[in-house]
């Protein structure tokens, strides 16, 4: 079950940056589809599903990505980790915190992908610092947002499940 | 899985990735590797099928607004048609002549090959690590095949995967392209800028050459991948950037992000043996 959420959200996050891409041509630089899914997936505390499953989108996202293949799976992967590490000391309950992390996530994983060119490529395709800044600051809140938007939805989704699962067990009980 | 097993799979498996981008970074050169291959395989149709429905709907609301305007455009495109194959005829002498002066000298032009059209299913032309996606149909591209656009180049094919290939744009910081200054055919290295999202530079022009805003930068045909004279961008400024070279941007030739349709140049590169010296460095 848990393997077909990860899949069914996993390919959501591919059609989702699809269309964005699409609609909005610079979608992929302003939010980061795929690691809202891996950070969102990583909050449960399952270390070792968040390590593979932040390995599987971040080489899918390498596979869409120019520049070469390993940047996103090695940071995704990492991120992935961390904050599964993370929600293992931290209770998160709200949408806000659920921002909080997210957008951090993403700022760790930006980090990540300039050094990892920056020490790795030799002619890294690095814009100039103070506009990484900017583009870094505002993915973040971007992803920070969009990963609010999915947990609350997510939530109400599980809520709604949760009730009708109830109503059919009382239904039961009372036949 | 304890958490001291999950550490060690995933310091293998960062381990691994390190390694992988290490090489790929240390050889300079855009290698493909299986799992991109295979993830090109199950997302290309993904892309292809969203490409194709927004095209559709697009399309839908495009015929409607349009039905109004259509004898107009026809009416226009067939005087377009005239003037243009008018301009065949002269450029068809033009040819022959040209032909019949190259016998003459003994210089034989080198030919360039077949174009396709070829779609794009998907494209991120923003992002720093920017890609785009082909969808070639039965007959696969190949590695290092020039992509063109009507207005000029677009890049080159750096991963294939069965109908599907993987371009590096010429605004890529990682690529380069061998160009020439048309106006004084003076050569230098076009790289995409990092200043600037969709700009380009152009490198190692002497001081001592004239360079003008609005000048044409073409193709040189000296990097074993383009062929000679396809546009790749105008001058927009120059500044003296250091003590030998002048600092030259360059306003690319095609709108990357207008592209739905691009052109596959068949052509044959130089030998492997003769790229291997100068050229080297333009295959990244």
């Amino acid at each position: 079950m848990r393997i077909a959420k990860l899949a069914g959200g996993l390919a959501l996050a591919v059609l989702l940056h699809f269309v964005g891409t699409r609609l909005l041509p610079s979608f992929p630089q302003r939010v980061d589809v795929f690691l809202v899914v891996v950070v969102l997936s990583a909050l449960d505390g399952n270390t070792f599903s968040a390590v593979l499953f932040g390995l599987l989108a971040g080489l899918v996202q390498d596979t869409l990505a120019g520049g070469n293949f390993g940047l996103f799976g090695f940071a995704d992967t990492a991120v992935a980790y961390a904050m599964a590490r993370l929600s293992q000391r931290l209770v998160i309950q709200r949408a806000t915190g659920v921002f909080a992390v997210v957008s951090f996530a993403s700022l760790l994983q930006q980090v990540m992908l300039a050094a990892l060119a920056f020490l790795l490529l030799p002619n890294p395709p690095l814009p100039d610092p103070l506009a990484m800044l900017e583009q870094a600051a505002a993915k973040a809140l971007a992803c920070g947002v969009l990963g609010m938007v999915a947990y609350g939805l997510t939530g109400r989704f599980r809520v709604a499940v949760e009730a009708r699962r109830r109503g059919r067990m009382g239904r039961l009980r009372l036949g | 899985m304890d958490e001291r097993r999950t550490g060690y799979l995933l310091s293998i498996l960062l381990l691994g990735q390190l390694v992988l981008v290490a090489i790929e970074g240390a050889h300079s050169t855009r290698s493909r590797t299986y799992a991109e291959v295979i993830g090109m395989r199950v997302l290309g149709p993904v892309a292809h099928l969203v490409a194709a429905t927004s095209g559709a709907v697009t399309q839908a609301g495009g015929k409607v607004k349009l039905q109004g305007q259509l004898l107009d455009e026809n009416r226009r495109l067939r005087q377009e048609v005239e003037q243009l194959r008018l301009r065949l005829l002269r450029l068809g002498d033009v040819e022959e002549e040209l032909s019949r002066l190259g016998d003459a000298v003994g210089y034989s032009a080198p030919l360039l090959g077949e174009i396709r059209a070829v779609d794009v299913v998907y494209a991120d032309y923003t992002s720093w690590l920017r890609s785009l996606m082909l969808y070639t149909g039965s007959r696969p591209a190949t590695v290092n095949e020039p992509v063109l656009a009507a207005a000029g180049l677009v890049g080159r094919v750096v991963v294939v995967a069965g109908p599907y290939a993987k371009v590096q744009l010429v605004t890529d910081r990682a690529a380069a392209v061998g160009g020439m200054i048309l106006r004084t055919r003076r050569q230098g290295l076009v790289r995409g800028s990092s200043q600037e999202g969709n700009a380009l530079a152009l490198d190692y022009v002497p001081l001592s050459v004239d360079v003008r805003s609005g000048d044409s930068v073409v193709t040189a045909g000296i990097d074993g991948v383009y062929p000679r004279g396809i546009p790749v961008g105008t001058v927009v400024a120059v500044e003296p950037g250091g003590q030998l070279f002048h600092k030259i941007r360059l306003a690319p030739a095609v709108d990357l992000g207008a592209l739905d349709q691009v052109y596959l140049l068949e052509h044959a590169p130089l030998p492997q043996e003769l790229t291997r010296g100068g050229g080297a460095d333009a295959h990244r």
